[in-house]
């Protein structure tokens, strides 16, 4: 099957398995109990052949050639190639300036970091029903996707049955976090299955299919060069990548972007010059490199660049707030052009961090950590001032099969003013219904109760691209908000026809259109409504609906600030975390209560990667990671209390001013986790650990610098 | 996933008893918990089971057993195992170097060297136990060995080394097993050793 990303990938494995745990076969049973018993008369006999585990090692010269089946492609969706594990070279930025740069600054920091492989791991895996319709000949497919439109676009293609005879149900969805956007093999089997057995068919994952075959993230070997001058002020950034894409090339990502937005790797602060450059990779792991509660790649970019600052500030003696603060793009030089391409639309980094820094007695915290340290105990101070770019994405931009990145909603008013609207986007938990019915609420002055939001049918919904890189609210809550108005526009017509008045003379007040300085003189959203249906100016089409199909000017740029305090018990390695405060600024609060707990979930899930969540490999290619014993879910146990507060800069170009908000905590708080364990070895020397850090990981380090004597 | 286990058993019997049970390979197999040679293709390969648990993984292999070297001489032997399970979800592999050296007056040593490969299933669910239980499974083959060698001779200490025999699980099931795995484990977790 063809993959977003312009390879092909196997159904089912013929002739030779990618990695552990590809499909080979499917049985197809009554019930699960047959099909149970069935898998296991299914004999399959591996012949091993040479594996290759460790990216850095595809592209030598005697490495095994994984994929027989592309060797003679110059292109797998991004060329050019240089060899045959190779998948695609991406570079951006000025090479020369920057390498001109570096050799001149007074000082540079380098560092090489792994962002490790890791699973979104939603707690419902992936599953569907399919069902095909012999007679008419419509396939309906329940399915846990976060795009159902896209995924009708890619049945439609794959199958040859027309869109118009394809509906996808994408009902409630226990988490997606990115790992529900792909297509797998095994809805093409079961879609497959149906089409010819003209039988439902439904396929359901267990956790440890789930964990080991569908869609992981990040996996990104990266190094960083920062070039500054002696007081801090950075002079030039360039960064390789190393990414490793597993067997196939899946990852999804709108087609022009190999690397997704992972340029934006400039982050909050002002770099002359940079120059970035990714090359993709074949190794024999599940492939589907998707972003796990993140925009396409930008987790990546901000923790790249929030350790550089840290090991910048660390080479110079310079505090890192200080640091980050003499770089910061200013308020007043928005929209701000950066090096690599992105126009920043607004921000306020200055007052955001310095919010932060009296919050939290920055300055009392440093001097408990002198003492601290003077103790011979293991306290660490983690600072991040995080840019994301969210809201994918200007169709001039973006695409996905060629479909441009927009996002739709379709809004019916009823003559008893009550509201069904529908939109492309599909909610996997972040209460869509909640946010989307209180900017209709507020546009139209009707009660949200009476208000019905649905999506998810490719049957009723208005094309759209689905919920994902934090798209919901600056795409589709625009498109709502868009719709809503050309609704009000059409309301304010016929308040105008009702009260025998010109449109000039009226003024909105919540839920009512007056005719100015006549008090009194006034027609309701609700009569309004019934008058849609009954009497309308002359010329006009009776109802009151509206669609729009909302193309984003510019991506939106929400920030933040986060300061974490740990402690690090020197004999266990066990990080404590003492404090997180997240300061955020997502533009316009559309509803503080759901933004709260989509940061609050963002912050647990940045904790979950921070601490413990990788997908390690042993040399054979096994998966030592699979199961909930090894792969770490944070409970309320070992969750630690989150402090949050909010500055309010809005996007200038987004109808309500929002910007988007459920993975700046995610991006924004792994960083702030690295920053402050690192932090509490930094007198020592240390610059940068890798991720996750677990306990035994940090008790390496513990036991290598020798803290761990007991006198 | 590889792992490397060196063992030495001190015996209380002469070398020469100890070859002559260590060079038949069908009843060394007995010693080897959760094994059983089933058939003698032709001299020096053989086909045989055995039933592992790891954690919560139970799989049952079946393979090939091949005799590379035996040497009289040196009283050294030399084997490969290698087999799948029956799903074909795991594979593994054994090869093993045992020899004997004499000890000064009584007595002799078993040293064995092995390097156990699992694939599949049983090292994404057994990774972390793989060392621990390689080492147990092999602590127990010590310890059976000894049972065989004194069952082949008379008397009352070669009727009680038959019946523990006969009690011996066939699986590596045992509650003793479990017992002993998770003494080990906290032995480590007191003393670590260095591990690369």
């Amino acid at each position: 099957m063809p993959t977003l990303a312009g390879d092909v990938q196997a159904v089912l494995a013929d002739e030779k398995v990618h990695f552990q745990y590809q499909e080979v076969a499917a049985v197809i049973a009554d019930n699960r109990y047959i099909a149970a018993d069935a898998l296991d008369l299914v004999e399959v006999e591996y012949e091993p052949l040479p594996v290759i585990v460790d990216p850095h090692r595809s592209m030598d010269a005697d490495a095994p050639i994984l994929r027989e089946d592309v060797v003679k492609k110059d292109k797998v969706g991004q060329g050019p190639r240089k060899h045959a594990n190779h998948i695609f070279t991406w570079a951006v930025g000025d090479k020369e300036g920057t390498d001109r740069a570096l050799a001149s600054a007074d000082v540079v920091v380098k560092e090489d970091m792994l962002y490790p492989r890791v699973h979104p791991s939603p707690l419902e895996t992936c599953g569907c029903v399919a069902s095909f319709d012999k007679i008419k000949g419509n396939l309906t497919v329940y399915i846990t996707s976060q795009a159902p439109h896209i995924v009708r676009t890619v049945v439609s293609i794959l199958s040859g049955v027309p869109e118009s005879k394809i509906r996808i149900i994408s009902p409630d969805i226990g988490g997606g976090f990115g790992n529900k956007v792909g297509v797998y093999p095994s809805y093409v089997t079961a879609i497959v299955a149906s089409i010819v057995l003209g039988r439902p068919i439904k396929w359901i994952e267990d956790r440890m299919e789930h964990l080991s075959t569908t869609a992981w993230a990040r996996d990104y070997h990266m190094t960083g060069e920062l070039a500054a001058d002696k007081d801090g002020k950075i002079k030039a950034l360039k960064v390789k990548v190393l990414a490793d894409h597993g067997a196939f090339n899946s990852h999804a990502q709108p087609t022009k972007w190999p690397a997704g937005l992972f340029s934006v790797c400039t982050g909050s602060y002002q770099v002359p010059v940079a120059h970035v450059n990714v090359d993709g990779v074949y190794t024999n792991k599940a492939p589907g490199g998707v972003a796990y509660r993140c925009s396409f790649r930008v987790a990546e970019a901000v923790y790249l660049i929030e350790r550089m600052m840290d090991i910048l500030s660390q080479k110079l003696g310079i505090d890192k707030a200080e640091i980050r603060s003499r770089n910061f793009i200013q308020a007043e030089q928005f929209p701000y052009k950066t090096s690599l391409g992105w126009e920043l639309d607004s921000g306020d980094y200055p007052t955001a961090l310095k919010k932060v820094l009296d919050a939290v007695d920055y300055a009392g915290l440093r001097k408990e950590q002198a003492e601290k340290r003077a103790q011979g105990e293991l306290m660490g101070i983690g600072l991040v001032t995080f840019t994301e770019i969210v809201g994918a994405e200007p169709s001039k931009a973006c695409d996905v099969l060629g479909v441009g990145m927009f996002e739709s909603a379709e809004i019916r008013v009823h003559p008893t003013g009550s509201v069904m609207a529908r939109m492309g986007t599909i909610s996997t938990g972040q209460a869509h219904e909640t946010t989307y019915a209180q900017i209709i609420a507020t546009e139209l002055g009707l009660p949200s109760e009476e208000i019905t939001i649905e999506e998810g049918d490719t049957d009723t919904a208005p094309y759209g691209l689905g919920t994902y890189g934090s798209r919901s609210t600056p795409v589709g809550g625009a498109a709502t908000a868009v719709a809503a108005r050309k609704v009000r526009a059409k309301a304010k017509k016929i308040a105008a026809h009702l009260l025998e008045v010109s449109e000039d003379d009226l003024d909105w007040e919540i839920d009512r259109f007056k005719v100015k300085g006549v008090p009194g003189q006034e027609k309701t959203m609700k009569e309004i409504a019934w008058a849609a249906y009954n009497n309308v100016p002359e010329g006009m089409e009776m109802g009151l609906e509206a669609v729009d199909y909302y193309d984003p000017p510019n991506f939106t740029y929400p920030y933040g600030v986060y300061l974490s305090v740990v402690d690090i018990d020197k004999f266990t390695g066990e990080v404590k975390v003492r404090r997180f405060y997240a300061l955020d600024d997502c533009g316009t609060r559309i509803n503080p209560m759901i933004i709260e707990g989509q940061i609050h979930g963002g912050l647990t899930e940045g904790f979950a990667v921070a601490m413990g969540q990788e997908m390690p490999f042993d040399e054979e290619g096994n998966l030592l990671g699979n199961t909930f014993m090894d792969y770490f879910i944070p409970s309320f146990v070992e969750t630690p209390q989150w402090e949050t507060d909010f500055t309010v800069t809005p996007s200038p170009h987004h109808p309500l001013g929002a910007k988007g908000v459920a993975e700046s905590p995610h991006v924004g708080s792994i960083p702030c986790f690295t920053s402050a364990v690192v932090d509490a070895f930094a007198h020592l020397g240390v610059t940068h650990m890798d991720l996750p850090h677990t306990a035994q990981k940090v008790w390496k380090k513990i036991h290598e610098l020798g803290l761990d004597k007991r006198d | 996933m590889k792992v490397k286990v060196e063992k030495t058993f001190p015996f209380e019997f002469p070398a020469t008893t100890a070859w002559k049970l260590l060079s038949d390979l069908p009843l060394v197999a007995t010693c080897m918990p959760g094994a059983e040679i089933i058939e003698k293709v032709y001299d020096h390969h053989y086909t045989g089971k055995v039933k592992v648990k790891v954690g919560p993984a139970t799989m049952a292999f079946k393979g090939k057993i091949i005799v590379k070297n035996i040497d009289d001489l040196k009283q050294e032997l030399q084997m490969i195992g290698k087999g799948q399970d029956l799903k074909g979800s795991s594979s593994a592999e054994m090869e093993m170097t045992a020899w004997l050296v004499p000890k000064d007056g009584e007595g002799c040593e078993l040293k064995g060297k092995s390097t156990i490969t699992v694939n599949g299933k049983l090292a994404s669910l057994g990774g972390r136990m793989m060392t621990q239980v390689s080492d147990q499974i092999l602590a127990q083959f010590g310890k059976n060995f000894v049972h065989q060698i004194t069952a082949l001779g008379e008397g009352k200490a070669a009727e009680s080394a038959r019946e523990k025999l006969a009690e011996q699980a066939k699986t590596l099931n045992g509650i003793s097993f479990a017992g002993s795995l998770a003494a080990g484990f906290i032995k480590n977790l007191i003393s670590p050793k260095k591990k690369d």
